[in-house]
């Protein structure tokens, strides 16, 4: 009998091992090839800048080569904390005039869907950041995820994010909120401090991230997974001035994609030379799911093509005057590929090929353009901080 | 003092589950449920912490496992098992009722997914309801209770 309880005992204390240690295996893996989400940018220089999760940190990588090697990891954060990481969610980087770098990423908090967007920046040059802040003055316990950051020609830094402090205001009284709300912050002192939050638009997608294009006043045109009444799930694009002030919605994609989902793909926008916008974009449309591609015209979409095969997702495109370039991955049921659209007439016609091929977890490619050149920028678990001209 | 034993037991079963967490799903976990629910209807319900309208899926599950006990449930979080705490908490929050629970293993989730259904592009609530033959009909979005309910009727 006493055996007996002896073996029970050991088979009790086996399985409180046995359950550390997976715990401990998990948490390797979510600091490592868990995290593979990474974005990256070109400064004035022309240094390739890439912000990663690094064993639990947030870290940044330098490149004065166009991505053929980068620097040691540079830290951010003094401790390692938990990032948003699933899905569409990514820490961001972008440079500023003066060789500021400027890093945002969604910290989770205790609470589901509940999370805070913080920002850390560096004015010498990457040599050293400061501590991090949070940007929103907001400081509920609810959802404020999917950070966006973007810095203007004067060096004004944008932030924008989805927030449901409305959605939380409207709980118990009438009809639910649709979806969130996209708000803003700009800092006009190289990242000391914002000023906001500012409303852009109530009724986002609550889980995609948005896409910023820089407008000829210093502000940015925001593209954004909305939902239009009663669960349509199409873009909308805003512009948000640097005032703070809102410009008119108006809808982008015309796809009727009626749902009530978290789709984690949310779309790409820039422009061509002559002001033209392009788009990528998901929709789940029963009728016609995809990726695709189109140029946003008032109202309508013009040009708009698939883009990839089923497994097609997220894309990104970038322009450099009238050349444009799409990249997204693609998953061949072992493999996923790395796959570019390139037009050198505006989207007028396109020619397609495969840039990479990985064997394990990887982060969602993004196109940059170095000295009018194409660059492919791709975070994989075997080849990390790839980055791959397109011809 | 069998009596003990038989309790202590219990108790190291009660722990033991709990313990463990979410079952690990990776590329052949759908197979090896298509296998282990051999001729008969189950759901197979993927979600996710950050994912607001899943929510609305647990209350929905949690009463047609209460009305139906037979209804075999299978949870799948989407988030890693290393986030088995949020997991956990979220569960709590939102009981799903006795469904049994997974979370992915495999960081690489296109791999997963694929093996799931190559069709599946990862938005969630994403719901597979088989049959006894186990033809799914396939759900993305919220399950409504009369789409639940009719096909709990035809299963």
């Amino acid at each position: 009998m006493r055996r007996l309880a002896a073996a029970l005992a050991l088979a009790l204390a086996a399985g409180t091992a046995g359950s550390h240690e997976e715990h401990g295996k998990g948490q390797r893996m979510r600091e490592g090839a868990d995290e593979r989400n990474a974005s990256a940018t070109v400064d004035a220089a022309g240094n390739l800048w890439a912000v990663v999760k690094d064993a639990g940190h947030i870290a940044v990588h330098r490149s004065a080569d166009a991505g053929r090697t980068w620097s040691a990891p540079k830290r951010v954060t003094s401790a390692p904390e938990a990032t948003d990481s699933g899905g569409d969610a990514r820490p961001k980087i972008a440079a500023g005039p003066g060789g500021e770098v400027y890093v945002t990423w969604t910290r989770p908090l205790g609470r589901p869907y509940a999370g805070e967007i913080r920002f850390a920046r560096s004015v010498d040059g990457g040599a050293s950041f400061g501590a991090p802040m949070v940007v929103h003055a907001d400081r509920q316990l609810i959802t404020h995820r999917f950070d966006a950051l973007a810095v203007n020609a004067k060096g004004q830094v944008f932030v924008a994010w989805i927030d449901k402090r409305d959605q939380e205001a409207q709980r118990g009284k009438g009809p639910a909120y649709r979806g969130a709300a996209v708000y803003w912050a700009v800092s006009d002192d190289r990242g000391a401090s914002f000023r906001g939050d500012f409303k852009l638009a109530d009724y986002s997608c609550e889980c995609c991230r948005i896409a910023l294009l820089p407008r000829a006043d210093g502000g940015f045109d925001a593209l954004w997974r909305h939902v239009f009444e009663p669960n349509l799930r199409d873009h909308a694009m805003a512009a948000m001035l640097p005032e703070g002030r809102a410009g008119a919605l108006s809808r982008a994609t015309f796809d009727d994609w009626r749902i009530d989902v978290c789709p984690h793909h949310g779309p790409s926008l820039t422009a061509d030379a002559s002001g033209r916008r392009h788009a990528v974009w998901f929709s789940g449309a029963a009728k016609n799911p995809g990726v695709f591609y189109g140029r946003l015209a008032e109202n309508r979409v013009e040009g708009q093509r698939r883009i990839g095969g089923q497994t097609a997702e997220h894309a990104d495109l970038a322009a450099a005057g009238n050349r444009l370039a799409v990249a997204w991955k693609e998953f061949d049921g072992a493999r996923s590929r790395l796959r570019a659209l390139r037009s050198d007439d505006a989207g007028a016609s396109w020619q397609e090929r495969e840039l990479a091929v990985t064997s394990g977890a990887s982060g969602q490619p993004a196109v940059l353009v170095r000295g009018g050149q194409f660059l492919v920028f791709w975070n994989t678990r075997n080849e990390p901080l790839s980055v791959t001209p397109l011809p | 003092m069998k009596r003990i034993l038989a309790a202590a037991l219990l108790a190291a079963t009660a722990f033991g589950a709990a313990a463990a967490g979410p079952k690990p799903f990776d590329a052949q976990s759908m197979a090896a449920i298509r296998k282990a629910e051999e001729g008969r209807a189950f759901i197979v319900a993927f979600w996710s912490v950050s994912c607001e309208p899943c929510r609305n899926e647990m209350k929905l599950l949690r009463a047609a496992q209460r009305s139906h006990p037979a209804l075999r449930v299978h949870l799948v979080a989407v988030d890693p098992v290393a986030d088995a705490p949020a997991i956990a908490a979220f569960l709590k929050r939102y009981d799903p009722g006795p469904a049994v629970r997974w979370a992915f293993a495999d960081s690489f989730a296109e791999r997963v997914r694929y093996a799931v259904d190559p069709a599946w592009r990862g938005e969630l609530p994403r719901t597979y309801l088989f049959d006894r033959r186990h033809i799914p009909e396939v759900v993305s979005g919220i399950l409504t209770q009369a789409r639940l309910e009719g096909w709990i009727r035809r299963r």
